[in-house]
């Protein structure tokens, strides 16, 4: 892991906020840090340390608030106890404008998060509604922050099959971060206790009205798709269900000198494009 | 010139040495206040005598050494006082004085030929002037009272041999007084008194105890941790001044002599633990300093000399490194071992529970194990209510269906999620049904019992389990619970009475001898040519006293048993405890492999085993290997089958009551 | 649809059994479609004597199909053409296109987007399929299910990541044509990104009934005129067709029995100028360290077992060619390699896009665990291991002399540590 350089200057008038939701654990269904919440919690603190300031609509009861707040440790300098403002609100409250208002009120330059809750809607929308609202950029999928300075901020973002993208993004900014970041730091009980919550008062929220026509269901099992086979004869069909998979074998090639073998592989490692031609430089 | 000057010396000796001695209770009261208990001091000879003798005497050669150093010292000690420094010159008194000086003298020329070419496991430097000390003040002090019964001319009051005898007088007193105060060897010796009188284990001198009576222990063995308050303002050991007083003046009285780094499994590993070490790092952290004077063998690995450390400033890194923290298994050897019943196990853990209750740096696999019984109940994060997925056939009746209550609750630990424990749990089960016993088990109800939680430092997570546990236990009816697992065993039956759970808990092989006593099992013959070993599990043996059982089940098997060098109370823990599994400290060797060994050389095909831990440990030895069989597996398949075959059924009906 | 013809004289060779030449025009019909559609075959065509004098009829067909020399072979059943004249509304459905082509998720997206163009009224009502493209020329859309397509290649440049250009080409999109729904695949960074932005501006921007349709994400089943698409703790939420969905992979069949138009739709290229600077700029690919992927991410594995001897020179043709490293269990076993590079269903389930086995035999537990791979690469000494079969590409040799080969064909023999060319030399990131 390496740590984001910043300057100074941006360290210390930056205000980074990580919102926090309510995870569940895959098991057992039991509340506590959600995995991507947490690693954004993780890149907070390594980016702005004790500063960091989490925020969370919901309930003050949830027991994965304690959960972040213990990761509030091993922390530079003073290392004060973690904090959390938390904008009440029922389950079927709309926590957009809540948080929107709140942010734009405590100032915030810097916003993480995860990309997705694990419980109630899980769209993932939040953060790009929340952007829209405020009209601050937003980028996803990030794995791990490189520079934070000025008015920008550089983030590695997540690709498929472990590739990553450098993006600069302008503040302030909603960053979204991927499962494949840094592991997010124990949470400990001591600085779980210490850490403070607060309630934001003079906050009313609005119900999420258009939850209302939605009916919410235990998630189903996705059915596994056959592969059917649309064939008009009999044969085709059952030789489709009936046949061993990918035993059709390749191309194979037999009574090559090392030399000549090595010069079919790279032939056909670079028509699949997985080894780039050479270039002419 | 003697006649002046010896009383001088010997007051001076005194006075200095009290004004150490006042010091050195200082820098234990850096500790955590407890109230003190006065009356106590009280205790202190006969633990010294009975309890503290009966460790030492494990060695009879240094016992006796020891009882005729000591005892000539402290005897010669106090009629020198009266002798020479009151002046009251009796000859009867006289001669006693030189019985106790030859005494010592005798003592003293052991301890040195001991001292000559001495064993790795103790301290040289300062200990080993002692020797010689002993000498000079055995020495000098019969020449210098000679005179008192005439025998030497008074000739000796002057001239350079009275001032060579003085010296070598000086050079005694100043090592046994004056070092007793300010830290020379000879301070175990004082702050081994007080320890002992304000042991934070009491119990553990106790004849009156109700543990297992057949305990080669004559005391309990309080081995429970102390819970933690989790209100308090640190949570765990931080600093050394964040142990209780009673702990730092323990670790003050250690004597080096080396008896924990010899029997510690991680030391011989090669893992950068060594008990001795330890402790002393306390002292150096107590009193401020670096461990650059220490003289023993250091934490392998890692160099000595190049850490420090004060009473008020963190232990861990800059006194000790984490990794030695989290070698120990918790065995518990030390602590069986040590001759000045110091407790470093307790040590261990309060210094764990705050890396892991404060600063969240438990080792990863340790943590994850915390993170999942913080979520589903179980180390492994699986789904609780698989936990009797193993017993989809055997029809194991739940204790929910029997309101009316059972004889016993089979309590089946974590290893019921682990493939090769569900063989041992089978096995049980069918012993279970041979003896007719009534018995139930609480299924997805039963959660882990927080052992691991705790070892690792992890307080709160135990205690909330804790609760859990003793709140699902209140809502059903049973006479006892029986388990497979030393580790649920220990806690349920030792440390949850902490937390309001008294129940009678047997561990498996407790509970067959009992069946077998009572001839409700029938056992075919043994195969004759098979050896079969025996491993104690420590939270079966130390912690709890029961070496007798699991031999007393093997010969009613009829099996051979050949003992390994180390067993009983000296077995050598399979590496697989108070988390070190999770922790995985690397080191030179493997636990379980050394204990492989020593199996092996005892030429046994079979090493029985009581535990799922260790089951799990030496199973993972590489092959060609011994057998690792529980008890309950050869028990199950000795078993006589009997002519109809056992139902469920059969075990709703009240059977009689067994004998305990 | 192609005409069928018939040859009078073959048809009557055929029915006449004393015909000279019956057998040559009557063998191969054995099976044929009556003008029903309706498949029908002959038992007496059928057949081979078998070595006890017993007729036997193969109902595989292989030995007949061999014998009438493939010429029925199973041609894909030809799909009916679908044109719109003159759409009245439109489905719109932005393709993921990784690599510049169609993906299965995207057959999906379109699959999906067929059917609610169906519920829509489908053809006859005039509801299109439109499929937004950043790239140009994308093949099979015709297949795939679109009836027009719009390609906004112009506006935006398909290779780097620039979601708000994208954003407000697709918000040009949505002035002019309005679609009914927009079809996203919900992958992060992709689709999942953009729909999610495009969802966001649709809900504040517009007007109430625009802000009232939250975008559906997770889409993966639409039934009865309803989604499901999957909430965040183990539920599912059951919602009218929202106006964007984010849809998961195989959310529905992709179109199989229809051929579609996928006339390009050309819209003024006005919109879309960004207005505002980006607020996120694209740097550039990171070059990651093969060796720093989580194994089952990687792209590109060099995996080697129990035929590779020379363990200094496979490590060091991982990294000429650029590829992480796995291993069979055996070489794990055997320490030659850590536990946590096994590859197999014993230890980790990779999905590369190419897999180059050296010397792995292909125990079952180790092709379970390469399943997911797109190419395989087998070297190996034994022409009959199953890894051999299961290869896609075969090198029957010794795998320690032709990874030496590659790499000096490469330029940078083993013995030689200080050669590499600058494209091994930048700075790899911490992937991890």
């Amino acid at each position: 892991m390496t740590q984001p350089e910043r300057s100074a200057s941006a360290a210390g008038e930056a205000r980074v906020v990580a919102l926090v939701s309510s995870g569940r654990h895959p098991v057992s269904g039991r509340a506590g840090r959600a995995r991507e919440d947490a690693r954004a919690v993780e890149m907070g603190l390594a980016l702005a340390g004790a500063s960091l300031h989490l925020a969370h609509a919901g309930d003050a009861e949830d027991a994965a608030l304690p959960e972040y707040l213990g990761m509030f440790h091993g922390l530079e300098g003073a290392g004060g106890p973690g904090e959390l403002s938390l904008l009440p609100m029922a389950a079927g409250d709309d926590a957009v404008p809540l948080l929107a208002n709140w942010l734009e009120a405590y100032g915030a330059n810097l916003v993480l998060t995860g990309q997705r809750a694990e419980c109630g809607e899980g769209s993932g929308l939040l953060p790009y509604l929340l952007a829209e609202r405020l009209g601050w950029a937003v980028a996803t999928g990030v794995a791990a922050i490189e520079h934070y300075a000025g008015d920008r901020v550089t983030v590695l973002q997540a690709l498929p099959q472990g590739q990553r993208r450098r993006l600069e993004v302008r503040l302030p900014c909603l960053l979204c971060v991927d499962g494949v970041a840094p592991m997010p730091r124990q949470s400990a009980f001591g600085p779980s206790r210490r850490g403070r919550v607060e309630a934001v008062a003079n906050v009313t929220a609005e119900p999420d009205t258009l939850q209302a026509a939605w009916q919410w269901q235990p998630a189903r099992a996705r059915p596994k798709r056959l592969k059917v086979v649309k064939s008009t004869n009999a044969r085709d069909r059952f030789k489709a269900a009936a046949a061993k998979s990918s035993a059709s074998g390749g191309q194979v090639l037999t009574d090559l000198s090392p030399e000549e073998a090595a010069e079919k592989l790279i032939d056909y490692l670079r028509r699949e494009r997985i080894l780039t031609a050479p270039s002419g430089e | 010139m003697l006649q002046t000057l010896l009383p001088i010396l010997i007051f001076a000796a005194l006075a200095v040495g009290a004004a150490g001695a006042v010091r050195r209770i200082r820098l234990w009261r850096q500790g955590r206040r407890t109230p003190m208990r006065w009356h106590r001091l009280v205790l202190m000879p006969k633990r010294y005598l009975n309890d503290l003798h009966h460790v030492v005497a494990r060695d009879k050669a240094i016992a006796h050494t020891h009882v005729a150093t000591a005892g000539g010292f402290v005897a010669a000690m106090a009629l020198a006082l009266v002798v020479h420094g009151f002046g009251w010159r009796n000859p009867i008194l006289g001669g006693l004085l030189l019985a106790a000086s030859l005494c010592m003298f005798i003592g003293a020329l052991a301890v040195n030929r001991r001292r000559i070419d001495p064993p790795a496991k103790l301290s040289k430097g300062p200990w080993q002037r002692l020797s010689k000390s002993l000498l000079a003040y055995s020495v000098g002090m019969f020449l210098v009272s000679l005179p008192l019964v005439g025998v030497a001319p008074t000739v000796l009051g002057g001239g350079v041999l009275a001032l060579i005898l003085l010296a070598l007088v000086a050079w005694g007193l100043a090592e046994m007084l004056i070092g007793m105060g300010w830290g020379g060897p000879m301070k175990h010796a004082f702050a081994g008194t007080f320890h002992l009188a304000f042991h934070r284990r009491p119990e553990r001198f106790d004849d009156q105890h109700r543990d297992v009576a057949h305990d080669v222990h004559r005391g309990s063995r309080s081995t429970a941790l102390f819970p933690l308050d989790l209100t308090a303002k640190t949570l765990g050991v931080e600093k050394p001044a964040d142990f209780q007083w009673e702990q730092l003046l323990g670790f003050d009285a250690c004597v080096q002599c080396g008896r924990c780094q010899n029997v510690c499994p991680a030391y011989a590993a090669g893992q950068p633990l060594n008990p001795k070490k330890l402790i002393q790092d306390m002292v150096v952290g107590m009193a401020g300093g670096s461990d650059a004077r220490y003289a023993g063998s250091g934490y392998p690995g890692i160099e000595v000399g190049k850490h420090h450390g004060g009473p008020t400033d963190a232990i861990v890194p800059q006194l000790v490194e984490a990794q030695t923290l989290w070698a120990c298994t918790t065995c518990r050897a030390c602590v069986e071992e040590c001759p000045m019943m110091i407790e470093h196990v307790d040590a261990i853990v309060d210094m764990r529970r705050f890396i892991t209750l404060e600063r969240g740096e438990t080792p990863e696999k340790g943590a994850a194990a915390i993170d999942n019984l913080i979520a589903t109940d179980n180390p492994g994060g699986l789904d609780n209510a698989s936990r009797l997925d193993w017993a989809a056939d055997l029809d194991i009746p739940r204790i929910q269906q029997r309101p009316e209550g059972v004889d016993v609750l089979l309590w089946l630990g974590d290893g019921a999620f682990d493939m090769r424990n569900q063989r041992t749990l089978r096995s049980l089960v069918k012993i279970l049904r041979a003896a007719e016993v009534d018995f139930a088990v609480l299924g997805d109800e039963e959660r882990d019992s927080g052992d691991v939680a705790r070892r690792l430092g992890d307080e709160a997570t135990f205690q909330r389990l804790a609760e859990r546990n003793i709140a699902t236990l209140s809502r059903y009816r049973f006479q006892r619970i029986v388990t497979a697992d030393p580790h649920s065993f220990h806690v349920l039956g030792r440390e949850y009475g902490a937390f309001g759970g008294d129940y009678v808990v047997k561990h498996h092989s407790t509970f067959i001898a009992e069946l077998f006593d009572a001839g409700r099992l029938s056992v075919k013959a043994a195969e004759p040519g098979e050896t079969v070993t025996y491993h104690d599990p420590c939270y079966l043996g130390r912690y709890n006293g029961e070496f007798a059982a699991p031999r007393q089940v093997l010969a009613a098997l009829g099996v051979e048993v050949a003992e390994m060098e180390r067993s009983g109370y000296r077995s050598r823990c399979c590496g697989g405890g108070g988390g070190a599994a999770l922790s995985d400290v690397p080191g030179k060797a493997r636990i379980p492999d050394m204990r492989m060994e020593d199996v092996r050389e005892t030429g046994a095909t079979t090493v029985a085993v009581a535990c799922p831990q260790c089951t799990a440990m030496l199973e993972g030895v590489v092959e060609p290997r011994p057998q690792v069989k529980d008890l309950a597996e050869l028990v199950a398949a000795a078993l006589a089958e009997p002519a109809a075959a056992p139902t469920a059924r059969n075990s709703t009906e009240a059977p009689e009551e067994v004998p305990a | 649809m192609s005409v069928r013809r018939l040859d009078p004289h073959a048809e009557r060779a055929r029915r006449n059994r004393l015909h000279p030449r019956h057998l040559e025009f009557a063998r191969p019909a054995w099976r044929w479609t009556s003008a029903d559609g309706v498949t029908r075959i002959n038992p007496h065509a059928l057949g081979a004597i078998g070595p006890n004098g017993i007729k036997r009829i193969d109902r595989s067909g292989a030995s007949v199909e061999a014998a009438a020399g493939g010429t029925q072979a199973s041609a894909e059943p030809s799909r009916r053409q679908v044109t719109i004249d003159t759409p009245t509304a439109y489905v719109a459905v932005v393709p993921e296109l990784p690599e510049g082509r169609l993906s299965d998720h995207d057959r999906d997206l379109l699959g999906l987007a067929r059917q609610l163009a169906e519920a829509r009224g489908g053809a006859e009502t005039g509801v299109a399929v439109v499929a937004v493209t950043f790239q140009a020329e994308v093949a099979g859309l015709e297949e795939a299910g679109a009836d027009r397509r719009i390609d906004l290649s112009s506006q935006v440049d398909a290779d780097s990541y620039a979601p708000e250009a994208r954003l407000a080409a697709l918000a040009a999109v949505e002035t002019a044509l309005a679609p009914a729904h927009w079809i996203f695949a919900d992958d992060f960074p992709g689709g999942g990104d953009l729909g999610r932005r495009l969802a966001a501006r649709l809900a504040l921007a517009g007007d109430a009934a625009a802000r009232a349709a939250r975008a559906a994400t997770r889409v993966w089943q639409f039934a009865d005129g309803q989604t499901l698409s999957r909430a965040g703790d183990r539920q599912d939420i059951q919602r009218d067709v929202a106006r964007v969905l984010l849809a998961l992979p195989e959310c529905a069949e992709p179109v199989s029995d229809t051929r579609h138009a996928a006339t390009l739709l050309d819209l003024d290229a006005s919109a879309g100028d960004a207005s505002a600077a980006p607020g996120v700029i694209d740097r550039g690919r990171v070059a990651v360290d093969p060796q720093q992927i989580p194994l089952a991410q990687a792209p590109f594995i060099l995996s080697a077992g129990r035929g590779v001897s020379d363990w200094e020179g496979y490590h060091h043709a991982a990294k000429v060619l650029g590829a992480s490293e796995g291993a069979s269990r055996v070489a794990v076993d055997d320490g030659y390699m850590p536990r946590a590079r096994q590859v197999g269903a014993t230890g980790t389930f990779v999905s590369a896009s190419c897999y180059v086995a050296v010397g792995i035999s292909g125990a079952v537990q180790h092709l379970q665990g390469i399943t997911k791979c797109q190419r395989v690469v087998a070297i190996n000494s034994d022409p009959s291991c199953d890894m051999v079969k299961r290869a896609d590409f075969a090198i029957i040799g010794d795998g320690d002399a032709v990874l030496a080969a590659v790499c000096s064909q490469l330029g940078q023999p083993q013995p030689q540590p200080e050669s590499g060319d600058s494209r091994h030399e930048e700075v790899r990131h911490d992937a991890a």
